[in-house]
């Protein structure tokens, strides 16, 4: 009975995780200038500059934002451009 | 050192003392040999590539085995291109002017970014405001790196600027 229980346990998160998708994190970076920050995600995401806005303020008040979602390889490709831009940015399943 | 809009088209325009050209043209070439030569354990370098998986290592493996490569060669080409672009010949006197397209824009704006991430890895800055590690700075570095910072803000605001 337990043993069932916690099988079952066990499934429902396998299955809630592997539906979740996959996430670009940017991370605070004491060096990296708000408008430079900004700019980047409104070029490169094509964000408004209201939503550019709002993930670098994000990022440079609570440490981090998700800037994007979706399948693994895009979210690689974009972690990847981050790098370029000299953004620290991560790849992450399900909540950062 | 002025930055302005191209007279009839996107991008900006930079004006520089020979001495600013000088020195951004002396740490480009820095920027390209710590990207060339740098060690895999050189912590400006792991500014500069950031683990994609801090908590997965054999993924982190992976991603830098197939991103590495062209991440390191696009940032190279941008400091060789700023080098380049402020190479001053002996007895040169004045101005460097220099006139950059958006796309020629970003390759400077990546590369100060870079740079500022190796400077701020050289002299400690570790924390916005943090005023501890003064003594140990290099004054130079953390000149230089409040100079690239002016640069890349004045261009910036060049790029994209803001109602306010």
């Amino acid at each position: 009975m337990t043993s069932t229980l916690e099988q079952l346990d066990a499934d429902t998160t396998t299955r809630n995780v592997s539906e979740q998708p996959w996430r670009t994190v940017v991370w605070d970076d004491p060096v990296n200038l708000m408008t430079y920050v900004t700019y980047v995600f409104r070029t490169y995401f094509g964000y408004p500059r209201e939503v550019a806005e709002r993930l670098m303020l994000q990022v440079h008040n609570e440490g981090r934002a998700v800037v994007a979602s979706g399948n693994r390889e895009a979210m690689e490709r974009h972690v990847q451009a981050m790098h370029g831009y000299g953004l620290q940015a991560t790849v992450s399943r399900g909540e950062p | 050192m002025i930055v302005a809009g191209r007279s009839g088209g996107e991008g900006v325009r930079i004006v520089l003392e020979v001495e600013e050209a000088m020195l951004l043209s002396e740490l480009a070439d820095q920027v390209d040999s710590v990207l060339l030569l740098g060690e895999a354990d050189d912590p400006a370098l792991g500014r500069l590539l950031p683990n994609a998986y801090p908590d997965d290592a054999s993924a982190s493996q992976e991603f830098g085995r197939y991103t590495r490569e062209s991440l390191v060669d696009g940032k190279r080409q941008a400091a060789q291109r700023v080098r380049d672009a402020t190479a001053v010949a002996d007895g040169d006197h004045g101005v460097v002017q220099i006139e950059l397209d958006q796309s020629e824009a970003w390759g400077w704006l990546t590369f100060l970014t870079d740079l500022r991430l190796i400077l701020a890895e050289r002299v400690g800055i570790v924390e916005e405001d943090d005023d501890e590690a003064d003594e140990t700075r290099d004054d130079y570095l953390r000149a230089a790196y409040e100079w690239a910072g002016f640069v890349q803000g004045s261009m910036l605001e060049v790029l994209d600027p803001t109602d306010s």
